[in-house]
């Protein structure tokens, strides 16, 4: 029971840090994706044309990148500790992070094949 | 023999039962529907972004249609929902990390405050723009 318990608070330190370190990281990634994709652009989102060029440069592709990842992780981390807070059993509670990781691979599989995609297209 | 506390589970149900609640638990509440509203847009945007891959053409509508008043007013309820979720959660963070605990609620207030003053400045440069 106490080792069960000690457990459960590693988990939920483990996962309260890596909340807190990709938010932090978000601050300046999704700052940064705010003010280049839409702040500075006339008329607030690019062309299709505008869209292949500007993501075509390889530091803006690296920038989307990381914030799709970094924005997944702290998304799905969340949706975590909402359903924990429902009062799983440990076996669910497994689940729900495996799932939950397999939910993530995807996203950000799919985001980076979307991005290769769209840079193809321009070349 | 020491009794360690349990920690605070709350089912989604109970975000909604205010009564008699302190206003760090308002707080609470704001982050968790923030969240909620903020992961099903980053599923919506990638959806969305998929009209990259179908084309020009189906890009170039929905930027036609993101330009429309309806649109940018829910542009406007979203930098709010990013905005009140990144502010409160710097001051999770720093809490969390035992800075600060005294003048939590200030932060909270600060939080709040920052948040309704960049909302109304992105609202009017969200609108402004598209004049």
């Amino acid at each position: 029971m106490v080792e069960k318990q000690l457990t459960r608070e590693r988990t939920s330190s483990w996962s309260w840090i890596l909340q807190a370190f990709t938010g932090a990281l978000l601050l300046v990634l999704l700052g940064l994706h705010m003010v280049v994709q839409h702040f500075v652009v006339e008329g607030g989102l690019r062309d299709y044309q505008q869209v292949v060029e500007y993501l075509s440069n390889p530091f803006v592709f690296l920038l989307e990148v990381m914030f799709l990842i970094i924005v997944t992780w702290h998304a799905l981390l969340g949706v975590r500790a909402i359903l924990f807070d429902l009062g799983l059993q440990p076996a669910t509670e497994r689940k729900v992070t495996a799932i939950l990781s397999i939910v993530g691979v995807i996203t950000i599989a799919y985001g980076i094949w979307l991005s290769a995609t769209i840079v193809a297209q321009g070349a | 023999m020491e009794v360690k506390p349990k920690p605070v589970q709350r089912k989604p149900l109970e975000w909604f039962n205010l009564k008699g609640k302190r206003v760090g638990f308002w707080a609470y509440v704001v982050m968790r529907l923030s969240a909620v509203g903020l992961v099903l847009y980053l599923f919506l945007h990638l959806v969305i972004l998929s009209q990259l891959a179908v084309g020009p053409a189906a890009w170039d509508n929905f930027v036609a249609l993101a330009k429309s008043p309806a649109v940018l007013l829910l542009d406007v309820v979203l930098i709010i929902g990013i905005l009140a979720h990144g502010l409160n959660g710097i001051r999770l963070t720093l809490i969390g990390f035992g800075l600060g605990v005294p003048r939590q609620k200030l932060m909270l207030w600060i939080g709040l405050i920052l948040t309704l003053v960049f909302g109304v400045l992105s609202a009017l440069a969200i609108f402004a723009e598209t004049k």
